[in-house]
């Protein structure tokens, strides 16, 4: 029997450029963690994030971070959790450091991850995302689910002019070239 | 149209999804209501000209369910609540 070697690719080749003084850059880096939270059990969920990860649980608007861990508020029963990955399985890890307090699922495959910065970045978003950008309405670490380009897209800020987006993987290329298209129009 | 999602803040209509009166939470029973029961649930609606109460779904957004109050004649949203919090005032939900 032969042996491959497989080699896993990112969904954009790890894709990573300046357009304008915007860059983008794709973050295959990170693994993606859903914990939906069962009825009522809010309060334990609340006391197993913060033993495990020393994370405060997120609002619906804003998410919360530890080092290189981010959890995002999904919906609302359900957060999604950033963390640096590169394990094929990291279910059942995530699953014991919360004690089995949430129902987990690994959504590192299904959502393509930008990170988009530069001093004219809200320029750009501004043509592309519906929600409001400004500091003083989406400040540091706020989030949110909204619709890009007619595709689905999630928007968390993660600096002054720097920001996450994510997105269906299956539609990866499409959302790249909108996000490419608005940064050299904002150029 | 703005929705101003009561755990979200104002949101672009765009990212919803109508669906329908209100009334659709108010399902009948199926073992003990009668046919006639289910059919008026299924088939008649009220054609208000001035207050609404509809289900809207933040699809393109955090997937809530939302009871929208709105003037079909102005469009004007005057309430807007989770539709679960309104199915539970109402014993339909745990």
């Amino acid at each position: 029997m032969v042996n491959h070697t497989l080699t896993p690719t990112p969904f954009l080749g790890g894709y990573d450029q300046s357009i304008g003084g915007i860059r983008i850059r794709e973050r295959h880096d990170l693994g993606l963690i859903s914990m939906a939270i069962p009825l009522g059990d809010d309060a334990k969920v609340k006391k197993a994030l913060k033993a495990a990860y020393g994370v405060a649980e997120p609002s619906a608007t804003k998410s919360t971070v530890k080092g290189d861990v981010r959890i995002i508020r999904s919906a609302v029963d359900q957060m999604l959790m950033l963390f640096p990955n590169d394990a094929p399985n990291p279910v059942p890890d995530v699953k014991s450091a919360m004690k089995d307090s949430v129902w987990v699922t690994d959504q590192s495959n299904t959502w393509v991850v930008l990170e988009v910065s530069g001093d004219t970045v809200r320029d750009a978003l501004e043509r592309l995302c519906p929600i409001d950008l400004h500091p003083d309405t989406f400040a540091k670490n706020a989030s949110a689910r909204t619709v890009m380009e007619h595709m689905g897209a999630l928007i968390v800020r993660t600096g002054d002019n720097s920001f996450l987006l994510m997105s269906a993987s299956s539609s990866a290329g499409s959302f790249l070239h909108a996000v490419e298209t608005s940064a050299k129009y904002a150029s | 149209m703005i929705i101003n999602h009561p755990l979200l803040g104002p949101r672009d209509a765009a990212e919803f999804v109508y669906k329908g009166d209100v009334g659709l939470i108010d399902r009948p029973d199926g073992m003990s209501d009668d046919l006639d029961t289910f059919h008026d649930y299924a088939y008649l609606r009220d054609n208000p000209a001035g207050e609404h109460q509809e289900l809207w779904y933040h699809e393109q957004g955090d997937r809530s369910w939302l009871v929208v109050t709105r003037s079909t004649l102005t469009h004007e949203i005057t309430k807007v609540e989770l539709a679960r919090d309104v199915a539970r005032a109402r014993g339909r939900s745990s």
